[in-house]
């Protein structure tokens, strides 16, 4: 074990006091050291990685064989995605607090969740695709628990479907790594690639295959159709608080596998006009189109949600085939936007689920007189999604749009962004109802059931209503200033490309 | 006239950037006129309504995203406060929550998000094609792209987008899309639906802000895209004139027909934006023709400030008739200015300016748009054109340069003055000459207290403000005029028109002749029905308007209209864009869903066929055959047995053995599945093992050799 130590920390401490939590019979009857330990560690998980982050470097592991080792290092990616995840990570933990003295065995959920952002840690550290691969399997089995919580006989189903979905993916993934492990002996990511042309002379055909079936394989986490199918079905029956990251945060891990795939090992130059960019934004774009339109149909509000995150996430899938700096950028600040986004939608709906037990759009008439101000920041959250400036989808769309104008990638350049602002049109038809109908329920809404349950004025209490208003504040104010995230994103796409 | 620029780099990506010159001055002060007038109506207005707090938060916050547009220097910030402003007006129009208001906010909130949409596609191209928004540079990098220029002055080279045959082509596809989302809100013909629609339902000073001064952001886009891109286009000016021409007119009829007094003013809103429009298309007609445009920029930017001056003061007039009847059908209205002499006065200050009487604003405006036709009309019959028309496709040169198509242009002009004096006429008469057939002596008591003095003193001083303007152009019109023409970017001189000379008199007398003409002849004819069961004497002499929409408005707008223009309206709203959308949506949906159960679907259909479970072999239902077959043996046994020895022949019988063979075998069988499972779980770990240290040897050897 040579390197810097610091970046092990982040990756094993939760995962050991997840481990903890989960033995530990304390926690099964004890609440409060239960919510104690669970959020000190986040805290802790916050400053480790912090530390980690700043400390830089890099760290091996344990060695396989051969070349194949298991080595973390620190690099600009790593940094977004990991002060993302951690961050996030803590504010959704705060919000648990309060949502899951709703379910039972909550020690059980604090243990994986605890588990969970340690592997995507480990995933963000990653320096090779082996250790990627590592933790991006383990990433799946350790989030499955979070899906099947509620035990029942739909969310057992949907957590097969989930697990069935992401091994699906991985295997197609998994056949890549074998071809890239025979072609370059050393799969440590490098940015703008580590393909020579001795390498491949004689596979391109191959090589272009593969990587297709690593973005198609990664892709199912990130909600991609084909292997889409998952997120509509697990998102609704998990707690809102599993929903949130699954949709917030391990679909972006999809994303960072794809990142790495094709920016830090393949190279974005190989791919650029072959068949395999334009398969990417033909798939990218028809998941914008069909996530947004599935979502419009959506009459549940949760797997509306869901339905979103498939167009949206595709959107920087989107970004991300253009291989141009501009989409890149567009890419990664909508990975971060996305992210805070969502949550703050799914935390919203998990605040309404709980309060008033409606899950139904057309059930949530009225819904301003129960909870403004969680009403508010889902607004809030719903613009900054649409794209409606100065909230901070607006700011993605435009790099995103201008990324496809610039690429040469002929008629995608103009196709891609009139798709993405027909999704955006179909965006506003399927987030604002819930706002129109809360604030202005009509003439002749009488409230009966509001009334009746003495519901009027009933926001959740603040443990649940702090984080979704600073994440809705967020969404806000990074597209009101976005310049340090740009900055940053544009630093990275000055690397990679 | 320039003043102070700011600059906020990073804001939102690309920064935003404010900036103060004579246009956006005068457009900022006639916001704050607005605001200022229509806030003080409000303290009134909204007295008895609920969600004050609402309203008020909303009618500031728009306030500031309008003058945020108007004071933009780059189309971005435009886009951002357009957005910002949309939005929060929304809210206004949505206020009271009755059923139609939420329908209209809804039209109103779909006409934004498109708009703003297809507005941003604009925008994406424009900033690909050109590489800057900044309203300074988009003017001459437009010329430099139009005269097919490969390379802009500051050396760039001009981008085409994939999929776009040149960059003009590109610079036209955005224009157009601009001019939609621009359009969209400005009310122009075939976007206007909104308009007519939503101000009704709205509070009366949110109507006058909608109708005053947010259409006027939409014109702000308008007049970017027309005069400072596509300054000198014939196609482009044909285009805008076109459609002012067409919605001024359908604008006015649809004012001639209303029987709703804020419909009413809305349609003639509509109508009114048609004769700005129609001024941008003559600037760039007038600049494509060589010659210098200012009549034309000079009368769409006057016309801009007077129809916000006088939407405001007729607005809120209807405001001040709306607070105390909460009533606008004219039936209903009807003699209530009746010994009000404040608000006939401001009525009919508004009434006069917008009808074009000289002495009033309206005149001045309207006499240089009509000169501006007139003087392209002019140009063609001197053949003025004849070596100059380039840039422009062979189709549309006919249109271009034949004068008695601007002839006909000319009389749509005045025949559309002559329709806004009659619909004026109209409510003047309604709500001023008239008599209420029944509750006259109510709204005579009303007269003292209909209009607390503060709201009456603000509606009176904007009212006051028409009539100075009209009386001395050349001291305040001229000056404003001088003050926002640069935005226009107009060439040539501005010489200094007599307005009260006979040829300019003319056309303003010709379309008050049209309008006493329209009003005596077509709408106290047609558009009035006497009362048959009125037995008064009034009733006889004065023609009573009850059944008025029943009778003659309905059975005119859905059968004898549709045959005109209505079947535009009806087919564009119903057929082109209602039907294809939801064919549209229904089909894609379709599609979609198909997709999203593809890859489920290949699994059920796997599992259907070459995976399907086989049938198991046919067993007992419970038990297999040997369970049975020893359990009914004991169970005969015993019973032979019992039957020996004598015992139990009474009592409670025994319980069949079979049952108990049964669950015997079933639990053995159950021990029997757990065996196999955990062998086989432990063979299939060993194979892994094995694999894995095949794996190893393998990789080590590989490693060594």
């Amino acid at each position: 074990m040579e390197g810097n130590v610091i970046l092990l920390l982040p990756v094993v401490c939760p995962i050991l006091a997840g481990v903890l939590v989960l033995a530990g019979k304390m926690f099964r009857k004890d609440r409060k050291s239960l919510m104690a330990v669970s959020l000190a560690v986040l805290l802790l998980e916050a400053g480790l990685t912090a530390w980690a982050l700043t400390s830089g470097g890099s760290i091996q592991v344990w060695r396989l064989t051969g070349q194949m080792n298991i080595s973390f290092h620190v690099d600009e990616i790593s940094r977004l995605f990991g002060a993302l995840t951690a961050a996030v990570w803590l504010l959704v933990g705060i919000y648990s607090v309060a949502y899951m003295s709703h379910e039972e065995e909550e020690h059980r959920f604090f243990g994986y969740y605890l588990i969970v952002v340690g592997v995507l840690m480990g995933l963000n550290f990653s320096a090779n695709l082996i250790t990627m691969y590592v933790f991006f399997e383990m990433m799946t089995l350790t989030s499955l628990p979070l899906v099947l919580h509620e035990r029942s006989r739909a969310a057992v189903m949907a957590g097969l479907k989930y697990l069935f979905y992401s091994v699906a993916g991985a295997f197609l993934a998994l056949f890549g790594i074998f071809f890239l492990a025979g072609v370059a002996e050393d799969l440590t990511f490098a940015a703008g690639g580590i393909l020579n042309d001795n390498m491949v002379a004689g596979k391109e055909g191959l090589l272009l295959a593969s990587t297709f079936c690593m973005i198609v394989g990664f892709g199912a986490k990130a909600g991609m159709f084909p292997l889409h199918g998952w997120l509509p079905t697990a998102h609704p029956v998990a707690p809102a608080c599993a929903s949130a990251v699954l949709s917030g945060l391990i679909t972006k891990a999809g994303v960072l596998a794809v990142i790495r795939v094709v920016y830090f090992i393949v190279g974005p130059d190989r791919l650029r006009g072959t068949w395999v960019q334009n398969g990417w934004i033909l798939l990218a774009l028809m998941t914008v189109f069909m996530g947004s339109m599935l979502a419009y149909k959506e009459p549940v509000l949760k797997k509306r949600l869901a339905y979103s995150t498939v167009s949206q996430v595709s959107y920087v899938m989107f970004g991300l085939s253009l291989l141009t700096p501009i989409g890149f950028v567009g890419a990664l600040s909508h990975v971060v936007f996305h992210s805070v986004i969502k949550h703050t939608l799914f935390l919203a709906a998990g605040a309404i689920i709980v309060t008033t037990g409606w899950t139904r759009v057309e059930q949530m008439r009225g819904l301003g007189r129960v909870m403004p101000l969680t009403l508010g920041c889902y607004t809030v959250a719903s613009l900054a999604l649409i794209g409606i400036p100065p909230a901070s989808g607006f700011v993605s769309k435009w790099y995103l749009a201008c990324g496809a104008l610039a690429s040469g990638t002929g008629i995608w350049s103009w196709v891609g962004p009139a798709v993405l602002l027909v999704s955006a049109l179909l965006t506003a038809g399927y987030l604002l109802p819930l706002t129109i109908q809360g604030y202005f329920p009509g003439h002749d809404f009488k409230g009966e059931e509001i009334e009746k349950r003495k519901l009027a004025g009933k926001e959740p209490s603040l443990w649940m209503l702090g984080p979704v208003g600073i994440l809705a504040a967020a969404a806000l104010l990074f597209g009101c200033f976005p310049d340090s995230l740009v900055a940053m994103a544009q630093s990275i796409a000055a690397m990679v490309l | 006239m320039s003043g102070w620029e700011i600059l906020i780099p990073g804001f939102c990506g690309m920064g935003l950037h404010l900036k103060m010159d004579g246009f956006r001055m005068v457009y900022t002060a006639i916001a704050v006129v607005m605001w200022g007038v229509a806030g003080i109506f409000s303290r009134e207005y909204m007295a008895h309504y609920k969600n004050k707090a609402r309203y008020y938060i909303f009618f500031w916050a728009t306030f500031l995203a309008t003058v945020g547009v108007f004071l933009s220097a780059d189309l971005y910030t435009t886009f951002i406060f357009f957005e910002i402003m949309s939005f929060t007006s929304y809210v206004w129009v949505a206020f009271d929550e009755k059923a139609e208001s939420l329908r209209a906010a809804e039209t109103y909130l779909a006409v934004a998000v498109i708009g703003g949409m297809v507005m941003l596609m604009g925008l994406f191209l424009l900033h690909d094609v050109l590489g800057t928004l900044d309203m300074d540079q988009i003017g001459p990098a437009a010329r430099a792209v139009l005269a097919g220029k490969e390379t802009f002055e500051s050396g760039q080279a001009v981008h085409v987008a994939g999929g776009f045959s040149s960059a003009k082509v590109q610079l036209y596809v955005a224009g157009g899309l601009m001019l939609f989302g621009f359009g969209a809100k400005a009310g122009c013909f075939p976007l206007h639906i909104w308009l007519p629609k939503a101000h009704p339902v709205a509070p009366a000073p949110a109507s006058a802000l909608l109708s005053g001064i947010l259409t006027k952001a939409g014109i702000f886009g308008v007049i970017l895209v027309s005069c400072v891109m596509f300054g000198s286009d014939g196609a482009w000016g044909l285009l805008i004139a076109g459609l002012g021409l067409v919605t001024m007119f359908l604008g006015a009829l649809l004012a001639v027909f209303s029987v709703n007094l804020k419909r009413t003013l809305a349609c003639s809103s509509v109508s009114q934006i048609g004769f700005i429009m129609t001024g941008i298309g003559m600037s760039c007609l007038l600049a494509w023709a060589g010659e210098g445009n200012l009549l034309a920029v000079r009368g769409a930017f006057l016309h801009m400030v007077n129809h916000s001056l006088i939407k405001l003061v007729l607005f809120l007039c209807a405001g001040a008739v709306y607070m105390n009847l909460h009533q606008l059908d004219l039936n209903d209205v009807r003699g209530f200015g009746r010994g009000k002499p404040a608000l006939c006065f401001c009525f009919l200050m508004g009434a006069l300016g917008i009808g074009g009487i000289p002495l009033w604003n309206g005149y001045v405006s309207k006499t240089l748009l009509h000169e501006s036709i007139v003087e392209y009309a002019h140009l063609l019959e001197e053949g003025a054109l004849a070596g100059e028309a380039a840039g422009v496709s062979p189709a549309l040169l006919p249109v271009l340069t034949d004068p008695s198509v601007w002839k006909a242009a000319e009389w749509v002009f005045l025949f559309t003055g002559g329709m806004t004096v009659a619909y004026m006429v109209k409510l003047f008469v309604a709500l001023f000459v008239d008599r209420h057939p029944t509750r006259q002596a109510e709204f005579d008591e009303m007269s003292s207290h209909y209009m607390r003095p503060l709201s009456r003193a603000a509606l009176v001083g904007a009212a006051a403000i028409l009539p100075v303007l009209g009386m001395a152009p050349h001291l305040t019109m001229d000056r404003l005029a001088d003050l926002g023409q640069g935005f226009f970017q107009g060439v040539g001189h501005a010489h200094a028109i007599h307005f009260f000379s006979f040829v300019n008199l003319k056309g303003g007398l010709i379309s008050i002749g049209i309008g006493a003409v329209l009003y005596v002849a077509v709408i106290r004819q047609f558009l009035m029905k006497p009362r048959k069961e009125g037995g008064r004497d009034y009733a006889d002499l004065w023609p009573v308007w009850l059944d008025l929409e029943n009778l003659v408005y309905r059975p005119v707008l859905e059968k004898a209209l549709p045959g005109i223009c209505g079947a535009v309206f009806g087919v564009l709203e119903q057929y082109i864009i209602s039907v294809p959308l939801k064919v549209f949506m229904a089909l894609s949906a379709l599609v979609c869903r198909s997709f999203d159960h593809m890859v489920d679907g290949l699994v059920v259909l796997a599992r259907k066929t070459v995976c399907r479970q086989l049938p198991e072999p046919k067993t007992y239902l419970e038990g297999n055959w040997l369970a049975h077959v020893l359990g009914t043996f004991v169970d005969g046994w015993l019973l032979l047995w019992d039957g020996l020895t004598g015992k139990r022949t009474k009592g409670e019988p025994r319980g069949s053995a079979v049952s108990r063979f049964i669950d015997r075998e079933r639990r053995l069988k159950h021990m029997g599945e757990l065996v196999e499972q955990s062998f086989s779980f432990g063979l299939m770990l060993a194979c892994i093992g094995l694999c894995v240290t095949l794996g190893y040897l393998l990789a080590s050897f590989y490693h060594w050799m």
